[in-house]
């Protein structure tokens, strides 16, 4: 919410649009309750008085019970407290991958839409070029390519947590382009109007131009990019990690959970259906939240409502 | 809307309209057997895979095997050369000049089957033999283990079926043919005139339905690139006639769509070959255990940690023993694999008529191995991990190859047992393909590095245990010693058995050799890993044989239980 | 429109020779070499093995000069052999290309004719029962993970049912169109349902703007059937925004595609592509995704084409102004 002291008066309308729009509002509560417990677990953990790794080989796919409140994994793991660790994961770089593609849109799409003219069309083209791509094979390539090669510190490759910063990096990528449009477009539309003319005429720089004045104005259409992408990314992940290529174990990720319990499916369907599960309440969530709150900062959904 | 509906309702109908018509109308005509993987190709020679040579077990076979009691056997000679029949001789071996050099060779003769011929009717004799001899060993082929070959020195031809091959060297396994394998040069000679294309341009590559190539039982008739390969009875085949008059090996790479097959009838049969993991199977057992025949055979892949010896910590021998004692490999076999994955004392499995029973072995004891570290000098304990007194830290890292799910659950199963003796164990896994082609091969595990080897009966530890055989940069990383094991001991023992030519006093080597294995621990031994065999209740007759040699071998004693024709 | 066409071409071609580029230097960043996988467990091979194997593959030249090599081949139509399959690249990746352009193909007709229809009933009453359960199974389409849902699906339509074939092009000694279409119903629905919900959120949008334009009301004022207001007023202009996403979701499909060939043993480009990467077949990956960029850029032109050819304001003021 603090976004609102950008720009007061038409946000606290949008605000309780948003509210008013129940599977919005359902959305935030649940996504709310997700990350609360993912981002609790610890608490969770200590009051059943386990965690994610402990290993019982003796109680290994254990249905549900008092101590495992829902069963044990193919290992005799908590599954419950592995679905937080993994949701954690899952979520960071749902959030951290959008950021930073939402990021770099941004800065693309201002510079497109403000200064124009060649800029405007080389990036606009390679914007078109990568949304055109057949993205999952060339994402297969640049997933699949060996980091130590690149010039990578090998600290860094060799660290534990490298496959989260590859999905990371690697969405970043190439998932701009969304958010680059958005921006270009309203930059586009408010570079004529006249508080933006006024700050050009009183000199002010463009830097200051751009951040003080055309991105505020366009924060509506960078937020409801940027949900939407979260949801994307958790999806995401959960594909490469089909395909062996997302995060890798011992990191739990939902991707990876649902991926390694398909192969078991018929022995303990609970393993795969509950990251399947997760992974689809979380992205639809998100979907929803993002859609919620498109319409309800845009001026045009009033009439459509209406 | 109702426009949309009438839209709708259309395709339904349509979608309806494509139901699958009628399954074929007898299947017990043929099996269908479904693996996770495809050969990449079906020349005999090219790329050593294990799918291909279960394909080639049912349509083309070679000169000698190992048969189910992992003991040499003939398929197209008459008799296995031994110096008692007289087709073994050893010989002085000269050198260039004529004089003696002191060492022997030895010359075996082999005689073809009579009633040996390919697919067309072709006979097969010793032309064949001297065709793939010349294939197998030039340079620009593309085999990938050309050591079978080059190792010849010479082949003599006595008569169309009589040939003796020449080796400049004798050793235990002098009476095999190892993996030389017969090519029809009637047929192929063609595609070897530009060797370099051999690869590419081989009949069982362009053409592989002709009858000609093959000389089992069956014959591939048709070969859908990545999806299925179907063989057919070959008419001239002179042996038991095989049940089935057809074979459709069919691959389906996701294990759980393999079993969504097998359950919906698509495909009769998984083979444990290329097919479900261990952990699958018995949970397959336990939901259809009634339906279905699962039958388990450990075999010679074994799964082990190699130590990177040169690491301070692990050089010493307290370390490696404390990290074996603290696992409880028993509980592992017994509870992720229903006991039916071996634990592994030693490299050499006790299917193996070489393996010694008596070697030092090192069962799941955390007070032991407590006590080894605190001798070793790992005596404070801070945060839970052993610490020198200097402050260093028992800290290791563990390396797998990524995507392997059963090794990344036993590694986080191992970290575990670890963490409870103090010693603080972390993983990273890389993909098959860097893990092999640079991190083992270049030694560039810090400290464990968990993989398999496959090997055959008998096999003799040269390139994994002699001390000539640690990757160097300075040796261009030939050798597959990764650990930097190096003992005299060790090399003399593995020379001693190479030229010990009777079995007896092999044996008795053999006993020393995996002693001294035992002893000093260049490895952690795992257990030996076992395939999983999902049968339809009707089929009879099939027998894993636990090595690389698959039960498609003895594909002529499958048949159709259920029918009383049988 | 023929110069425009000649321009895009152009495009089009010079995007391909940059992905060459781009994705030749990409696969020369690939751990190992296919020659390194041969080693991979076989206690065996000796280093002048390896030696052998790397200069019979080309391995031990520089990366430019391969690259040139490479180039100067495809000029001439020579896109060399395929590692793994031991054929010549075009060879294995035909019929795949055909297979995945089947697939492709059906799960696109399939989306549009159930897309639009429900988009216009979406879009009838905004708010209303029937598009709040339209977005529903929408955003339940876009959300839920592919190869879960493949997985599903074999599980209930293959397994539980027995409806149709679980996975494979065809049955084996048959092969006839009625069984072709069975091993094809499973991987369609599922490629389907993705695009299925992305084209009804965008039709429906499309349409809610294209129904409160003054035509729409000037329509039903002279008293045109609701029928003829919703078809062709409403739903022929609520097209062309529609078409620009179907264009821009080729590539999607192609991704889509990938999954599905996975799950369902379907031998298509996708998979074979993700095959090739990673069985480090170097030559086989890299005219896979350019086979894969040529059909998504035409795909592109030719929604261009259709989009000049319904471009609404032409007929709009041929039409609506009348």
């Amino acid at each position: 919410m603090s976004m609102a002291s950008l720009q007061p008066a038409p946000r606290r309308g949008a605000f309780s649009r948003l509210k008013r729009n129940g599977s919005a509002t359902t959305s935030m509560i649940l996504l709310a309750c997700l990350l609360l417990a993912c981002f609790g677990a610890p608490l969770v953990g200590a009051a059943l008085g386990t965690d994610a790794t402990s290993i019982d080989l003796f109680n290994i796919s254990a249905p549900p019970s008092a101590a495992h409140p829902l069963g044990t994994d193919e290992i005799g793991r908590d599954l419950l407290m592995r679905l937080l660790d993994g949701g954690r994961v899952s979520l960071t770089v749902g959030i951290a991958a959008a950021a930073s593609a939402t990021l770099i849109g941004t800065l693309i799409g201002l510079s497109a839409g403000y200064r124009g003219g060649f800029a405007d069309a080389v990036l606009m083209r390679l914007a078109d070029g990568v949304i055109s791509l057949p993205l999952l094979p060339l994402l297969i390539v640049l997933a699949a390519i060996d980091p130590a090669k690149t010039g990578l510190p090998p600290e860094l490759v060799q660290s534990e947590g490298f496959s989260l910063y590859r999905i990371v990096a690697i969405i970043a990528l190439v998932g701009w382009t969304t958010t680059a449009r958005l921006v270009r477009g309203a930059v586009l539309s408010l570079r004529e109007r006249d508080f933006i003319e006024a700050a050009r005429a009183q000199g002010l720089p463009p830097s200051r131009i751009l951040f003080r004045h055309l991105l505020p104005n366009a924060a509506s259409p960078i937020l409801v990019a940027m949900t939407l992408t979260i949801g994307n990314v958790i999806l995401f992940e959960s594909v490469l990690s089909f395909l062996g290529l997302g995060i890798q174990p011992p990191i739990p990720s939902w991707g990876n959970m649902l991926t390694g319990a398909q192969d078991l499916i018929s022995v303990s369907p609970m393993l795969a259906i509950w990251p399947g599960l997760l992974i689809f309440a979380a992205v639809i969530a998100f979907n929803f939240l993002g859609d919620g709150l498109q319409d309800a900062l845009d001026p045009r959904a009033q009439n459509r409502r209406g | 809307m109702r426009r949309s509906a009438r839209v709708l309702t259309i395709w339904l109908l349509l979608f309806l309209s494509a139901l699958p018509l009628a399954r074929p109308a007898d299947a017990r005509e043929q099996l269908v057997i479904g693996m996770t993987q495809f050969p990449t190709t079906l020349n005999p020679m090219i790329d050593s895979m294990l799918v291909k040579t279960y394909v080639l077990g049912m349509a083309q076979r070679q000169m000698t095997i190992f048969g189910h009691d992992w003991e040499p056997i003939c398929l197209w000679c008459t008799e296995l050369p031994t110096f008692e029949n007289k087709r073994a001789k050893r010989f002085p071996v000269l050198d260039a000049t004529g004089k003696e050099t002191g060492r022997e060779g030895v010359r075996t003769t082999y005689t073809i089957k009579p009633g040996a011929v390919w697919g067309d009717g072709t006979e097969i004799t010793t032309d064949d033999v001297l065709f793939s001899w010349e294939v197998g060993r030039h340079p620009e082929t593309g085999v990938a283990d050309s050591s079978s070959y080059q190792e010849i020195v010479d082949i003599e031809v006595e008569d169309e079926r009589t040939f003796t091959i020449v080796l400049d060297k004798i050793d235990y396994r002098y009476n095999t043919l190892g993996d030389f394998q017969l090519l029809p040069a009637h047929l192929e000679r063609a595609a070897f005139a530009n060797p370099r294309e051999y690869k590419n341009r081989t009949l069982y590559k362009t053409a592989p339905g002709t009858p000609g190539l093959y000389n089992g039982p069956y014959r591939v008739t048709e070969v859908n690139e990545g999806a299925y390969i179907v063989l057919a009875r070959n008419e001239q085949w002179q042996g038991k006639p095989p049940a089935f008059e057809r074979i459709v090996v069919k691959t389906i790479e996701k294990t759980a769509a393999l079993e969504a097959n097998l359950l919906s009838g698509s495909i009769d049969y998984i083979a444990g070959e290329a097919g479900l993991t261990l952990d699958q199977a018995l949970g397959f057992e336990k939901r259809h255990g009634d339906t279905f025949d699962v039958i388990y055979k450990p075999g010679l892949i074994y799964e082990h940690i190699e130590f990177n010896l040169d690491n301070p910590v692990l050089a010493d021998i307290k370390v490696r023993r404390a990290l074996l004692h603290a696992i409880d490999r028993k509980a592992i076999s017994d509870k992720l694999f229903a006991g039916n994955q071996p634990v592994a004392h030693g490299a050499v499995n006790p299917l193996d008529w070489a393996y010694y029973d008596k070697l030092p072995t090192y069962p799941y004891d955390p007070s032991r191995a407590k006590a080894l570290l605190d001798e070793a000098g790992w005596t404070e304990i801070r945060n839970g991990i052993r610490h020198r007194p200097d402050g260093t830290k028992l800290s290791l890292e563990i390396m797998t190859t990524a995507g392997n799910r059963i090794r990344e659950l036993v590694e986080q199963v191992l970290q575990n047992y670890w963490k409870q003796v103090g010693i603080e164990v972390t993983i990273r896994n890389e993909p098959a393909r860097v893990f092999f082609g640079e991190t083992v091969r270049k030694r560039a595990f810090p400290a464990m590095a968990m993989f398999a080897w496959l090997s055959a009966p008998e096999a003799l530890p040269k390139t994994t245990l002699y001390s000539s055989s640690i990757p160097t940069e300075a040796n261009n990383w030939s050798g597959q010693n990764a650990t930097g094991y190096s003992s005299p001991e060790m090399d003399r023992l593995i020379d001693a058995i190479e030229i010990e030519l009777d079995r007896e006093k092999r044996r008795e080597l053999w006993a020393r050799q995996q002693t001294l294995y035992a002893t000093d621990l260049p490895v952690l031994p795992l257990y030996f890993r076992s395939d999983a065999y999902i049968l339809p209740k009707w089929l009879k007759g099939l027998r894993p044989t636990g090595h690389k040699y698959s039960s498609t071998y003895w594909i002529e004693q499958w048949r159709d239980g259920s029918s009383a024709s049988q | 429109m023929t110069g425009y066409l000649v321009r895009r071409l152009g495009q089009a071609l010079v995007v391909l020779w940059v992905m060459s580029f781009v994705t030749y230097g990409l696969l020369a960043l690939m751990p190992g070499d296919p020659v390194d996988l041969m080693l991979s467990g076989d206690p065996n091979v000796t280093t002048a093995d390896v030696a052998r194997l790397r200069a019979l593959h080309g391995l031990d030249q520089p990366f430019l000069e391969r690259y040139g090599n490479w180039f100067m081949g495809a000029l001439q139509g020579d896109f060399g052999y395929s590692r793994l399959f031991s054929a010549p690249v075009l060879d294995v990746l035909g019929p795949r290309l055909l297979n995945s352009l089947l697939l492709m193909g059906l799960a696109f007709l399939l989306a549009v004719s159930v897309a639009l229809p429900a988009s216009i009933a979406a879009a009838r009453r905004p708010g209303g029962m029937a598009d709040r359960l339209i977005n529903l199974l929408c955003f339940a389409g876009i959300s839920v993970p592919p190869f879960w849902l493949a997985l599903l699906m074999i599980l209930l339509f293959a397994v539980s049912l027995g409806l149709f074939p679980a996975g494979g092009m065809a049955t084996v000694g048959d092969g006839g169109l009625g069984d072709r279409a069975a091993h094809l119903v499973l991987p369609v629905l599922t490629l389907a349902v993705a695009s299925i919900a992305q084209y009804t959120r965008h039709g429906r949008a499309a349409m809610i703007e294209v129904l409160r334009e003054d035509y729409i009301r000037t329509a039903r004022a002279k008293g045109a059937t609701e029928r003829t207001v919703l078809w062709r007023h409403g739903f022929r202009n609520a097209l062309i925004p529609v078409v620009t996403i179907m264009a821009l979701d080729f590539g999607a499909l192609f991704s889509g595609a990938l999954i599905v060939e996975t799950m369902f043993a379907y031998l298509g480009m996708g998979k074979t592509i993700y095959d090739a990467v990673m069985g480090n077949d170097y030559n086989l990956a890299l005219v896979g995704l350019l086979l894969a960029t040529s059909v998504t850029l035409a795909a592109n032109i030719a929604a261009d084409i259709a989009y000049a050819l319904i471009d609404p304001r032409i007929r709009l003021t041929g039409r609506g102004r009348a």
